[in-house]
């Protein structure tokens, strides 16, 4: 199956895929697996490894994990409000795809990946210029708030439309990691990336920082597995910068 | 049958020679060998027929680069080829950092080989100088050979304008003030040569000249004027910094005047409205006009200046590069392309783009602005090669450009500027904004922006070469 393929059937029943993505083994992109690929379900769990409870996360804050790899960043949101459903989105080459919503009782928490769309500025363990503005904070990217803001070149993205660029020079929405909720147990489990992400970019940019940070690149290109824990980002570096 | 080492260099010296003289590839030295090629050996192409789809970009700076990888990025159909005369890639941008001394930033901070995108997005860099571009045949004609083209984009920056400023000086006038008092607003040697300039001298002063009308990146010579001071006040070298401006116009100005006043008090000294005269490299003297008001019949009194400098780095008038009158497309009198609308084609050929300096619409010419042009035409492009539904540019556009100044070292400190894009029915025209930063205490200077600065740089240069 192509890619192309693919979308045609993703748009008649993309349900399938976004509804229950954990059931979808390997990439559904054979040739390059750009949009959508699964990786390994894992448990999102705090710093002690005590799995995370969906409405405890506080709202509107900045939490971290790092997922599909050691070293990627993810920005976890519960947002004040339900997001959107079924956002049509598209890629820097115009392929269209379709995010589903927001997880947990109201619908209200996200995940996206946090290496920015446009040129990879994301939170390290030293400084962050990537972090979420509320609404009704200014922020120098975006009047409003409401907006996930790249501090670097102000990109501004609305998590609550999956990831979709508001403002400033990306060319493409964040890419997004596709979460699970477990009713029953109010637990949370990423299971894939969805969209455009820059990952292999990324760890070839970085290669000081990923010696600092996760003790090298190869290790910081490992897959997470089983658990990924989650902070908040004040936690996780030592400075918020945001304008 | 034994070869000595001498035989074969003469066979492949005769080879290489026959390879050179059939195709004109392998032209190392674009300079020396323009005369062999002059444009009207029309015959000696660079490289084969375009087969319906090639891109010929003139300019391997921030507008070009972005847009040869975006290209192939969007339609691996396209053949795109970039011409420069330059060999490597040096960054104009933050660029100052370097005058400034500021921690780690080498001579490798701002350049980059420019072979990298090439091979990672397989489009062809040629080093060559741009002779000719007949638009009739869509044929750009170079020192290596000419090429045709589908889709022309011309990124070919500024030139600087000495014989329009000063048309009494002669050419090896022009060229001594260029070596003596570099500009230092096109990358290479000049910026260099202001290095050691700092380096060297023990005191007395320097003056950074402003030009009126449009020149690349307005608030360089005021970054350059803080990032120079700060130089000065960690080598304890005695003087100060004079800005002579043509105008009273200060980018960024709110935020330049309150770090100068807050950290360089006695340091930097601008005086407005100077026009220059003269500069005397002989007493190292500049002199200049100033108009220092106004008399009872509000007629301007204007005096006549002569100021003493250690360093002189002199910034003439800019224009757009010669490149663009070359293609004979309509431009305004500061040599900018006039484009078609809300649009990078030009009005008067539609196989004709410009990007970056050389646009006719009111942007800011900045690094930032060159890559969303060059991404914004590259859409234009790739939909007009495949016949698609032309692209519409996406307008207004706020926070479409960001740029930083470093302004202090010591801590480190930065301010920035935001414009926002719009098409008022002519050009794109841009409204700027200086915020003050949430971690400034009240000024419009913080660390965090400094951080931000690297930042920015770090991205956009990946965003050409990665």
């Amino acid at each position: 199956m192509n890619r192309r393929d693919f979308i045609k059937m993703g748009a008649l029943g993309g349900v399938i895929v976004l509804t229950r993505p954990s059931l979808i083994d390997q990439k559904l992109f054979a040739h390059d697996g750009r949009l959508y690929e699964s990786f390994e379900k894992v448990q999102l769990v705090d710093e002690e490894g005590t799995p995370i409870k969906a409405s405890a996360l506080e709202v509107d804050v900045d939490y971290i994990f790092q997922y599909p790899h050691a070293g990627t960043p993810c920005i976890l949101l519960n947002l004040s409000e339900k997001s959107e459903v079924n956002v049509e989105l598209k890629d820097a080459l115009g392929d269209i795809y379709l995010w589903s919503e927001g997880v947990g009782k109201s619908g209200s928490i996200v995940a996206y990946s946090a290496i920015c769309s446009h040129a990879l500025t994301h939170p390290n363990k030293s400084e962050s210029f990537f972090a979420y503005v509320p609404k009704g904070k200014a922020s120098a990217a975006i009047e409003k708030g409401g907006a996930i803001v790249c501090s670097s070149h102000l990109s501004s993205f609305d998590p609550r439309n999956g990831g979709k660029v508001l403002g400033g020079p990306a060319d493409q929405p964040l890419a997004s990691i596709v979460l699970e909720h477990n009713a029953q147990d109010d637990t949370l489990w990423a299971v894939g990336v969805l969209g455009s992400a820059k990952f292999n970019d990324y760890f070839n940019a970085f290669k000081t920082e990923m010696d600092r940070d996760w003790g090298g690149k190869r290790q910081a290109k490992k897959l997470v597995k089983i658990s990924a824990p989650t902070v908040k980002l004040t936690k996780f570096t030592k400075e918020v910068i945001q304008y | 049958m034994s070869m000595t080492r001498r035989d074969a260099f003469k066979v492949a010296g005769a080879t290489a020679a026959v390879a050179a003289a059939a195709t004109f590839t392998g032209c190392a030295k674009a300079e020396g060998a323009a005369p062999a090629v002059a444009p009207s050996q029309s015959h000696v192409t660079l490289m084969p027929k375009s087969k319906g789809k090639r891109v010929v970009i003139i300019g391997a700076g921030f507008g070009g680069l972005a847009a040869a990888k975006y290209i192939r990025k969007q339609d691996a159909s396209i053949e795109v080829v970039v011409l420069d005369r330059r060999d490597i890639f040096m960054s104009c941008p933050f660029s100052n950092s370097l005058l400034g001394g500021l921690e780690d930033v080498t001579l490798d901070t701002l350049t980059r080989d420019l072979y990298a995108g090439a091979a990672k997005y397989g489009y062809r860099l040629e080093q060559c100088t741009v002779t000719g571009i007949d638009r009739a045949s869509k044929t750009v004609m170079t020192s290596c050979g000419s090429v045709d083209y589908d889709i022309l984009v011309l990124s070919p920056g500024i030139d600087y304008d000495y014989k329009g400023q000063f048309p009494e000086w002669s050419d090896e006038k022009i060229r001594h003030v260029q070596q003596q008092a570099p500009a230092a607003l096109m990358a290479g040697s000049e910026h260099l040569a202001l290095k050691r300039m700092m380096d060297n001298m023990d005191g007395g002063n320097v003056i950074i000249t402003v030009p009126a009308g449009k020149y690349r990146c307005p608030p360089a010579p005021f970054e350059r004027a803080s990032m120079i001071a700060a130089y000065m006040k960690k080598e304890g070298i005695e003087g100060k910094v004079i800005i002579l401006n043509a105008t009273k116009n200060i980018a960024k100005g709110k935020a330049f005047k309150e770090v100068w006043a807050d950290k360089y008090s006695g340091l930097i000294e601008h005086r407005d409205d100077c026009t220059i005269t003269d500069i005397d490299l002989t007493n190292n003297k500049i002199h200049y006009k100033q108009i220092v008001g106004v008399d009872k019949e509000e007629k301007e009194i204007v005096e006549t200046k002569v100021e003493s400098f250690a360093v002189l780095n002199f910034i003439p008038k800019n224009k757009a590069n010669a490149v663009v009158a070359m293609s004979g497309v309509k431009t305004n009198a500061w040599g900018g392309v006039i484009m078609n609308g809300a649009s990078f084609q030009s009005k008067d050929d539609k196989h004709v783009y410009a990007i970056g300096d050389v646009v006719g619409h009111g942007v800011p010419p900045s690094g930032q602005t060159a890559n969303w042009t060059a991404k914004e035409a590259v859409k234009e492009i790739v939909a007009q090669l495949n016949a698609h539904e032309p692209y519409k540019l996406n307008l207004p556009y706020s926070a479409a450009n960001v740029c930083y100044s470093m302004v202090t070292d010591g801590p480190e400190e930065a301010i920035m500027v935001t414009h926002d894009f719009s098409f008022n029915g002519t050009v794109i025209a841009a409204k700027a904004t200086v915020p003050h930063p949430k971690d400034g205490d009240g000024k419009y200077r913080s660390k965090g922006l400094a951080k931000a600065t690297r930042e920015w740089y770090r991205g956009i240069l990946d965003d050409m070469f990665m």
